[in-house]
């Protein structure tokens, strides 16, 4: 007999994806809508879409000055910049202290090696809110750091460097020690043999963990807004600071908010083409 | 090519001896094979004259320089590993001249001496591709070429045909021993396998539990073994061995009468006797008469697995005797192959004039 689908499968089906596909699609709706049409509520589903708050957002950086725009206001603008320069520097940082930490941790044996390994983990379990007060007083009045994207590169680094060992340890164990063992015969050093061997080996794990660190970073509200100040605010603190008691510029919010979601896409586009398996096929008899 | 002195080399991990002081001269321009079962220090013994294992005690010496402080590429030796271990993400190329490349030898060197090794080993068209991209035996071959294009004083192998295929096994078993002969270099090669230890060693070292039982040619060791181990090691099928008593002039065990090997001192009591396989033929006026259990068939020759008394006795015989199982042969031993073990030390019975 052939198998009939249950209806209720269905229901279910098409009720995750609203609930997935529902509340982006409402954001791009909305940041394609005036202002008009936005407050009225008439036309939820009908209205002319406008790049209008795009040009808002962006008036900054485009080549012409959109009539619409009286006064550019460069809050987005320059929260956009912010938020990519301090994802990808700590994302880039985070990957090279974590490579290396994660090799040394594996291949190397030291005093405290065991001990090291698995606290890296047990510091990603303090939720970042637990670490928000002493963070903010140590960068604020010991380093002075506060109002920095440095300061904030520093506690993201901080905050992922754990997992990324933890992510990369598992990908190091994998490459075979013989390898690393007949670039030693090749008369390369340690470092040759890491840069030159073992690191194209570990690219999937290197772009699962920058994937990640990526994300986090980018994403990251808590510590943000306690750190950054006016200039170095980054894009989720400056949405939530732009709701402010006299007015609510839905529309801006909204595509500030598809803004924000473009580059983790495209990050995540572009690094997870990195991630093939099988990468040391062919490297011994498995 | 440097003359390579191992003085009393040893190797501990923490309490645990894997591999006992150990003496071994291995003369210039030789083919020395390793062999012996696993875990017998064979491979230990190489990866420390690489350099992969550092020495606990003693000394290892090239031409009278002292090298176990050296890293390996100050030992100037290359090594073929077991598992190949090549660069995935190398081609073929790249992946012979990585040592080159890391020395900074100049561009045209380095492709003058890649596609020499290349053409050498046969794999000059396949250059371009991927380690994955290869069969079992094109990636031993980029492995071999790795170790060639080095053009080192000393070639390590560490069981390098142990991976492939019996065919395949057989096939480039020939090409090294050709290889062997053009190139006029220090080779050290481990196997536990002593079909490839015969064939292709100048000079064997027989290893057990890290000890080393017996050097020499392959003839010294299948004629002349010192112990019951290197008999029983070398030569397939193996030895047969039997608990004897020495009677006279005969040779008197469970189900077996034999006479005694001429020229050999006669012992007291209680010895073991080893026969091989191929010393056994069979012979329907001989009095020794054994119970056939299994007849394995190989084409010209067949084994015979036969019972004598509680042991098994195995006889390579001509295929055309036609044995079945069940059936009861008569076979005769020649004496002058029947050799002679002490019971209690495993030592060989020699002639007065041997050894």
């Amino acid at each position: 007999m052939e198998r009939r689908a249950n209806p209720a499968f269905y229901a279910l089906l098409v009720a995750l994806v609203l609930m997935a596909v529902g509340p982006i699609w409402l954001m791009l709706a909305t940041s394609l809508k005036l202002n008009v049409d936005i407050i009225s509520g008439t036309s939820a589903l009908f209205f002319v879409p406008t790049l209008n708050n795009y040009e808002t957002v962006l008036c900054d950086y485009l080549w012409y000055e959109p009539e619409h725009v009286r006064r550019c206001d460069r809050t987005f603008g320059r929260a956009l910049v912010n938020s990519l320069i301090v994802s990808t520097v700590a994302t880039f940082l985070t990957l090279i202290l974590g490579c290396m930490a994660a090799y040394a941790l594996v291949r190397f044996r030291f005093m405290g090696r065991g001990v090291t390994s698995l606290t890296t983990l047990l510091v990603r379990m303090v939720p970042p809110a637990v670490l928000l007060v002493p963070v903010f007083g140590i960068w604020t009045f010991q380093y002075g750091l506060d109002g920095s994207r440095a300061g904030l590169v520093l506690v993201y680094v901080a905050m992922n460097l754990p997992f990324v060992i933890w992510i990369l340890q598992s990908f190091i164990v994998q490459v075979p020690i013989q390898l690393e063992e007949a670039a030693r015969m090749d008369g390369a050093g340690p470092f040759r043999t890491f840069f030159l061997v073992v690191l194209p080996l570990i690219k999937p794990g290197l772009a699962a963990a920058a994937i990640f660190t990526f994300r986090i970073a980018w994403n990251e509200f808590l510590l943000a807004n306690a750190l950054a100040d006016r200039n170095t605010r980054t894009v989720p603190v400056v949405i939530v600071n732009s709701i402010t008691e006299y007015d609510i510029d839905w529309g801006v919010i909204m595509a500030t908010g598809m803004l924000l979601a473009i580059p983790p896409i495209l990050f995540t586009l572009v690094a997870s083409r990195q991630i093939i398996t099988g990468m040391t096929a062919g490297a011994v008899k498995g | 090519m440097p003359e390579i002195v191992l003085d009393g080399v040893e190797k501990r991990y923490g309490r645990t001896q894997v591999l006992p002081p150990l003496d071994l001269t291995l003369e210039d321009g030789e083919f020395t094979v390793l062999v012996g079962p696993s875990g017998c220090g064979k491979s230990t013994t190489l990866r420390l004259l690489a350099g992969l294992e550092t020495l606990s005690g003693g000394e290892i010496t090239f031409d009278g320089r002292p090298i176990s402080k050296l890293e390996p590429k100050a030992r100037d030796v290359a090594m073929v590993f077991q598992d190949y271990a090549l660069y995935p993400h190398m081609n073929v190329a790249k992946n012979m001249s990585f040592a080159l490349r890391l020395s900074r030898v100049p561009k045209d060197e380095i492709d003058r001496r890649v596609a020499a090794a290349a053409e050498m080993l046969g794999i000059d068209h396949l250059l371009d591709r991927k380690p994955a991209a290869l069969s079992g035996g094109q990636r031993q071959r980029v492995a071999m070429g790795r170790a060639l294009v080095r053009d080192a004083g000393v070639f390590l192998f560490d069981e390098p045909l142990s991976n492939l295929d019996a065919k395949l096994r057989a096939r480039m078993r020939t090409e090294l021993a050709e290889m062997r002969n053009s190139i006029d270099k220090n080779m050290i090669y481990v196997t536990h396998d002593q079909v490839e230890a015969m064939t292709l060693g100048d000079r064997i070292v027989v290893m057990n539990a890290g000890r080393i039982q017996q050097q020499g040619t392959p003839e010294d060791l299948f004629e002349r073994p010192v112990n019951k181990f290197v008999a029983g090691f070398i030569g397939a099928p193996t030895m047969n061995f039997l608990p004897a008593r020495a009677e006279g002039d005969r040779l008197v065990g469970e189900g077996f009468d034999l006479p005694h090997p001429p020229g050999l001192p006669v012992p007291q009591g209680a010895v073991e006797i080893g026969i091989r396989p191929s010393a056994i033929t069979v012979d329907h006026g001989a009095p020794l008469e054994l119970r056939v259990v299994v007849a394995e068939y190989l084409g010209a020759q067949s084994v015979l697995v036969t019972r004598c008394g509680p042991h098994e006795v195995l006889a390579e015989v001509e295929s055309a005797t036609r044995a079945k199982p069940g059936e009861t042969v008569r076979f005769a031993v020649d004496p002058a192959e029947i050799m002679i073990f002490d019971p209690e030390t495993g030592t060989r019975l020699v002639p007065d004039g041997e050894g």
